[in-house]
């Protein structure tokens, strides 16, 4: 569909007050609950590029375009915007801002959302309009493009992203290591303090098929460094050295697979073995996600489940996975959520529950300034027909 | 009964209401406004929140003022109301180094936090020209650059998490972590238009491990211009890559001797950090670019005086500038890189067709020009040509694909300018956002939009 068509369609709905859903890739779909009874939009097919002058260091594409898409682009020219999207072939840019995805790398390159310079957008009622520009500074008027992310198509519907691109790191390598017992506390802290800063870095314990690196007593870790080549040997020796005085005797380097191992990183979460499992992130603070992790692991032990955990170090973020068996899952889904939420409040389902997600809290704890939300999805969308009830700015979900 | 309803509930020493106290936040950076009916100096959210209840109810305007900075008229008051001064919200609130995050009152001025938690090697990366005298909430409210935004990005990039109060007086948060939309965005950039910071968790940064700073001088700008492209063209992104012509070295070596040689045409100020192998990754490739295109000089600050020396030089500009004119307009608009080179010919261009010496100091890197027009403003010719050659630095850096501020707000000055970024749709849905947040538009009122410019009803 082209912008015209896109408009058409929305003034249509809007004048008949039928509710509309925007369909892209899918990938974040676990996040939020289901739009039912709706007609759809569907963006997958816009995947242009809409304007690139890499000299500029800037990108304008089409929201249906893929994160791996962009990245094959921006490659070509030794640029990269780092969405750090799970399932890249599938994951849109217009989902990535619609569900306000961050990946591990944003303590570095910030969020997609900090690299986000401009949108063109179809309102409500077919209006179409624009913010911000194709300038890497801009503070004419409001960011209502930035409004938007995190959105889930509530308020708009995106069609064309603005972002600044960045220089391609010259090197790659990928630090993996088992922590040997009692060696964990260390080994984060001196994570965080290491330099050059890692482009991210994970302390992981189960996810032994899905993710690189040998489980030790303490779990395992791996550590991403991007750099320029001139760097990567020296950095490497002093990496080791930082992580051996850790008590981290061996760690195993990946150059060519750093790629790769990266990416598996970034899918393990949304993957699941069947339909008896939940995967759940929780932002923290660094200091805090060890404790929390334990916490949400003995909440999980407590109900037999199987469960992998994923600490991104250098930003806190704690992602569980609970596996259980097809017997009593269902039953017990809706108690884990509860048990988790009760240790982890604004914990949010990235995927799984099965037919009873519906049923559970996939948000967790709301927004503070929720009346606010309301109020704008109530000015921009009166008639609510722009996915109503995927989320909580309608109403429907308390 | 404002003014008692005021010292009520904030006491006599809050609130100012003599002429010389009113008139000294009548005007800011940018221009000469009306005397508002009363500055009030609150020490605590709730004492914010007192306020706003207290003009919402007698429908007078609230102006939010930090430094009184800015330089489009954001916190010049039109039709009197109260001036909310943050001097005594200046305190830093928290710090938490584990987390590399602080959180800080409005009025903390942006320098004073990177100086007081210089020892703990952790800095707060924003740094407009004005920061020694500009706070962060004033900052937050433009959403401020400054030189070393080219690496590390514009205020909101730093902003964590607000405490805003609303039009009602009413106290919400909003955080970049929370769920729902990017209130926290919104809000930065906004100018107390749409609710009233009082307190704000910013991003802390490790201090890089090396920083080297680099001189570059050039026989003529269109070459430094050229350069800077080159330079981002090459996917090099310096820390700082600032851009200063002939008439402001001038200005500059006159009152601070800072070493830029003083024959140059154009002089590029280049700075990169992080580990010692990017450091010397950068100087190679930088100079052999600016070499490339006429450099006729590289020069290396090599120990950290000469670096303040320089970096002096490149943010004193502006104040050096008053003294080889009575007076100067800076002009701020934001094009794409590449097209560096035709705004400076189209500046040059319009600054000789009506008269007027025009000096360049820019962050270059970022594609963000700052023309200095230099006039006197006891003659009437020259301020109307300075208003002439404005309006055509904004006109063309849309056609080239740019915008109308790139870092210093929109304000009164520029309100008539969004029209030629934006169109009317555009505007409306800005304006939808405004109706949300202060349907009585008594925040910061008759900034930021055109006159005619209001929310419409979606289309039925």
């Amino acid at each position: 569909m082209n912008d015209t068509a896109i408009s058409d369609a929305l003034a249509e709905a809007s004048a008949s007050r039928h509710p509309v859903t925007l369909r892209a890739g899918g990938v974040f779909s676990g996040m939020h609950r289901r739009v039912i009874d709706a007609d759809e939009i569907d963006l997958r097919s816009r995947r242009a590029i809409f304007e690139y002058e890499p000299r500029d260091l800037t990108i304008a594409v089409e929201c249906g375009l893929t994160g791996a898409q962009m990245e094959q682009t921006l490659r070509e020219h030794r640029q990269f915007l780092p969405l750090d999207a799970p399932d890249a072939s599938q994951a849109s840019v217009g989902g990535i801002l619609a569900s306000a995805w961050s990946g591990p790398r944003r303590h570095r390159y910030g969020r997609p959302r900090d690299l986000l310079i401009g949108s063109s957008f179809a309102l409500s009622d077919g209006t179409l309009a624009r913010a911000g520009g194709m300038v890497v500074k801009n503070v004419a008027g409001y960011d209502l493009s930035r409004l938007f992310v995190g959105s889930m198509g509530t308020l708009a519907v995106l069609l064309r992203a603005n972002f600044k691109t960045l220089p391609l790191p010259e090197s790659a390598r990928m630090f993996l290591a088992a922590l040997p017992a009692g060696t964990r506390e260390r080994a984060f802290a001196q994570v965080r303090n290491l330099r050059p800063e890692p482009a991210a870095a994970w302390w992981i314990t189960g996810y032994e098929r899905e993710v690189d690196g040998e489980p030790g007593d303490d779990g395992r870790i791996a550590i991403l460094l991007e750099c320029e080549n001139a760097l990567l040997e020296r950095a490497t020796l002093d990496w080791r050295a930082t992580l051996g005085r850790a008590g981290i005797p061996e760690t195993r380097l990946l150059d060519a697979g750093a790629h790769a191992s990266f990416t598996r990183m970034l899918d393990a979460p949304m993957r699941l073995p069947g339909v008896h499992a939940l995967s759940y992130r929780s932002p923290s603070l660094p200091s805090h996600a060890l404790a929390l992790a334990d916490s949400l692991a003995e909440v999980v032990d407590r109900f037999e489940m199987q469960r992998d955990l994923l600490v991104d170090i250098m930003n806190g973020d704690v992602t569980i996975r609970a596996i259980g068996d097809a017997a009593s899952f269902n039953q017990m889904s809706g108690m884990l959520d509860d048990a988790l939420h009760d240790r982890a409040p604004r914990a949010r389902i990235l995927a799984g529950g099965g037919d009873g997600h519906d049923r559970l809290d996939c948000f967790g704890l709301l927004p503070n300034a929720l009346a606010q939300m309301r109020a704008l999805k109530a000015r921009f969308d009166p008639h609510g027909i722009l996915n109503p009830g995927i989320a909580f700015f309608d109403g429907r979900h308390t | 009964m404002l003014i008692e309803r005021l010292i009520e509930a904030l006491g006599a020493d809050a609130v100012k209401t003599s002429p010389e106290d009113l008139a000294c936040y009548s005007f800011d950076a940018y221009s000469q406004g009306v005397l508002p009916s009363a500055v009030v100096l609150p020490t605590s959210a709730a004492q914010v929140s007192a306020v706003v209840k207290i003009a919402r109810d007698l429908e007078e305007p609230l102006i939010a003022r930090g430094s009184g900075t800015g330089l489009c008229g954001g916190a010049t008051p039109l039709r009197a109301g109260v001036v909310l001064s943050f001097a005594r919200m200046n305190q830093l609130l928290e710090l938490d180094i584990e987390n590399r995050r602080a959180r800080v009152a409005p009025g903390l001025v942006n320098l004073q936090l990177s100086e007081r938690i210089a020892s703990t090697g952790y800095f707060y990366a924003p740094d407009p020209a004005s920061q020694r005298a500009s706070t962060i909430g004033g900052n937050i409210g433009t959403n401020a650059g400054g030189p070393h935004c080219l690496a590390y990005g514009t205020t909101v990039n730093h902003v964590l998490a607000l405490e805003i109060v609303d039009e009602r007086g009413e106290c919400f948060t909003t955080a970049v972590e929370d769920l729902g939309y990017d209130l926290t965005a919104l809000l930065v950039g906004s100018e107390g238009t749409l609710g009233i910071v009082t307190s704000a968790w910013v991003r802390l940064l490790r201090m890089p491990s090396t920083t080297g700073v680099w001189l570059a001088a050039f026989q003529s700008i269109e070459s430094a211009s050229e350069a800077v492209s080159a330079i981002v063209g090459a996917g090099i992104v310096p820390t700082a890559l600032e851009m200063m012509d002939a008439t402001i070295v001038r200005a500059v070596e006159s009152a601070y001797a800072a070493g830029y040689p003083a024959d140059a045409a154009a002089v590029l100020l280049v700075e990169s950090s992080g580990e010692p192998e990017e450091v010397a990754s950068a100087d190679a490739a930088i100079a052999r670019i600016a070499r490339a295109h006429g450099a006729t000089k590289w020069q290396a600050a090599t120990s950290a005086d000469q670096r303040e020396a320089l970096w002096r030089g490149r943010k004193g500009a502006a104040g050096a500038v008053g003294r080889i004119a009575p007076n100067y307009y800076t002009q701020d608009v934001c094009v794409p890189r590449t097209r560096l080179p035709e705004m400076l010919a189209a500046v040059d261009d319009a600054a000789r067709k009506h008269g007027i010496v025009v000096g360049n100091v820019f962050h270059a890197g970022d594609g963000n020009l700052h023309p200095l027009l230099l006039y006197d403003k006891r003659d009437a010719r020259q301020v109307a040509a300075v208003i002439e050659i404005g309006n055509l630095v904004l006109a063309r850096a849309v056609e080239l694909g740019g915008t109308i501020s790139g870092e210093h707000g929109v304000g009164i000055e520029k309100r008539n300018g969004m029209s030629m970024v934006y169109s009317t749709e555009d505007l409306a849905a800005m304006a939808c956002v405004r109706d949300v947040f202060d349907p009585q538009a008594l925040l910061n009122p008759e900034k930021i939009f055109p006159s005619g410019i209001s929310c419409r009803e979606m289309r039925a």
